[in-house]
């Protein structure tokens, strides 16, 4: 039986799997790295950028604020003034957590992996609204390039130092670019924006000794894919049905590999259902095959909303490698 | 080209330097306020078929809408004048225990266009406060209820019986987001789904008018 890692690897290579990678099994991602203050359940904070997120008891999920009291950026072309990257200078003890739990890792079996959030795109929003992100496309180009680059950089000097303390195997980066029915923005349009930034941060990830790029963005960006690819992204993670994901698979396989199918929304709910999980995990399995393609939902983490929901996909998912495989 | 199809071109293509000087060249001209107004409504009905067919994308919705808002400025004067056309007025929020508001300053931004007085309740807005908001405005025709989690439908469901238990009457009720099918909108007892901004400003016009 292959280590979940050479399953992963003659997956996405189009090798010889000996079964489907579930999910998330082949990242050990290392939660416990020094980089900004996280939102918790229920509570109000304001992280390191300024940016305030709000999350409501019994929600899935931290909002940014942005009433004019707490919106950080109102005026793009005031960006140099406003926008002040946090320092990527941690204590050693901030960093203990997260060495010793890279080093507890069998790098044979699984990838030491950085989770990296927000991305780029994310952060113009979160700083700025999402309306006034997606104006600026039209209205300040220029200075939206320079904020870009900004926080390339500030992600660039994050980068070292995460990779100097526990020389990750693999980055899990959350950037989300759509809805679940389209892209934020047309393809031309994110090429001109994002994709240089992007190929700039992806490469110095891989030339310092990261060998997998996963992506995350739960949504609709199948007409972003050649970019995708472009930019160096190895996994697609958060691909929605509405994807169509087996002709991604048919034109992109090889180039990348698409991780999801299974979406979070119908199956990750108060009623959820194994039987319908199970149901869903039949269909995406025998649509997309064996290769190229990881069964997962669509969450942005090896976890799910209510409890179970994330071990009764695992345990299907089993189930369709015991027929197929 | 006329000016009036300018001024519509214009709004259609985002044109936010030049539709107000545009409006401004049809008044000198001698076309009606209400004619401009017309053109520029006609310009973003082309923008929200285009955005629900995936022809266009956020950017180029939100940069009409600046651009009719523009044209707009320079029409008010005549409009108050001789009296806006409007579709009356529509309450627009993001139900409670829900913060997402992209997707319903969208919504809002293309019912405006179309012609709604909008009042704005923002996120995570309680059915009574949907239900005061109702009460605290003329001729309210509309109301729109958004959500954006599978975990706030109930809360969705909640709103549109609340609404329509109230007794009050003369709107409609228009609900949407990620997690809302049309089957969902009419077993709450919705009077329409929309799926996207553009297809809204479709639904709540033809609401308004079958009203």
């Amino acid at each position: 039986m292959r280590t979940k890692r050479q399953n992963l690897l003659e997956t996405i290579n189009g090798g010889n799997p000996d079964r489907f990678v579930k999910q998330y099994e082949f990242l050990e991602v290392i939660m416990e790295a020094p980089l900004k203050t996280r939102p918790q359940p229920g509570g109000t904070i304001t992280n390191e950028w300024g940016i305030t997120f709000s999350w409501p008891q019994g929600q899935l999920g931290p909002f940014p604020v942005h009433d004019e009291e707490h919106r950080v950026l109102k005026d793009i072309t005031k960006w140099e003034e406003i926008v002040k990257a946090p320092s990527v200078e941690f204590p050693d003890e901030r960093w203990a957590a997260a060495i010793a739990h890279a080093n507890s890792v069998d790098r044979e079996d699984k990838f030491v992996t950085v989770f990296f959030a927000a991305g780029t795109f994310e952060m113009t929003h979160m700083l700025m609204g999402m309306e006034d992100a997606l104006m600026a496309l039209y209205e300040e180009p220029d200075h939206l390039h320079d904020l870009i680059n900004y926080l390339t950089d500030y992600e660039i000097r994050y980068a070292q130092k995460i990779i100097e303390r526990i020389k990750p195997d693999a980055l899990f980066h959350h950037d989300d670019w759509g809805s679940q029915a389209a892209s934020f923005m047309s393809p031309d349009m994110f090429a001109e924006f994002y994709l240089e930034p992007y190929k700039r941060v992806y490469k110095f990830w891989k030339d310092n000794g990261i060998e997998l790029i996963v992506h995350h963005s739960d949504s609709y960006a199948a007409n972003l894919v050649p970019h995708m690819i472009d930019m160096g992204i190895d996994i697609w993670q958060g691909v929605m049905t509405t994807n169509n994901t087996p002709a991604l698979i048919k034109q992109y396989g090889g180039q990348i590999s698409f991780m999801g199918e299974l979406d979070s929304g119908p199956l990750d709910h108060q009623e959820w259902d194994p039987k319908v999980i199970a149901e869903h995990v039949e269909r995406a399995c025998t649509t997309c095959g064996k290769h190229y393609f990881i069964p997962c939902l669509t969450q942005g983490l090896n976890v799910s909303s209510f409890p179970g929901v994330y071990e009764a996909t695992s345990k299907a998912i089993d189930e369709m490698s015991k027929k197929m495989f | 080209m006329p000016k009036i199809e300018e001024v519509k071109v214009g709004v259609q293509t985002g044109k936010t330097k030049l539709v107000a000087g545009l409006v401004q060249e049809a008044l000198d001209e001698g076309a009606a306020p209400m004619e401009i107004l017309q053109a520029m409504i006609d310009g973003m009905d082309v923008v929200g078929d285009k955005f629900s067919k995936g022809e266009i994308f956020i950017p180029e919705m939100l940069i009409a809408a600046k651009a009719m808002s523009k044209g707009v400025d320079v029409l008010k004067p005549q409009l108050t004048e001789g009296g806006a056309a409007s579709l009356g007025t529509c309450v627009i929020g993001t139900v409670k225990g829900d913060l997402h508001d992209i997707g319903k300053n969208l919504v809002a931004m293309m019912l405006e266009s179309a012609g709604f007085n909008m009042v704005d309740l923002g996120v995570d807005v309680s059915s009574e406060k949907f239900l005061q908001a109702i009460k605290d405005h003329d001729e309210v025709k509309l109301v729109a209820c958004s959500s954006l989690l599978s975990t706030t439908m109930p809360a969705l469901r909640d709103t549109v019986d609340t609404l329509k238990k109230s007794g009050l009457d003369g709107f409609s009720v228009l609900v949407g987001g990620a997690p809302i099918t049309q089957e969902f909108a009419d077993k709450i007892g919705a009077d329409a789904y929309a799926p996207d901004a553009g297809s809204a400003a479709k639904k709540g016009k033809a609401l308004v008018k079958a009203g």
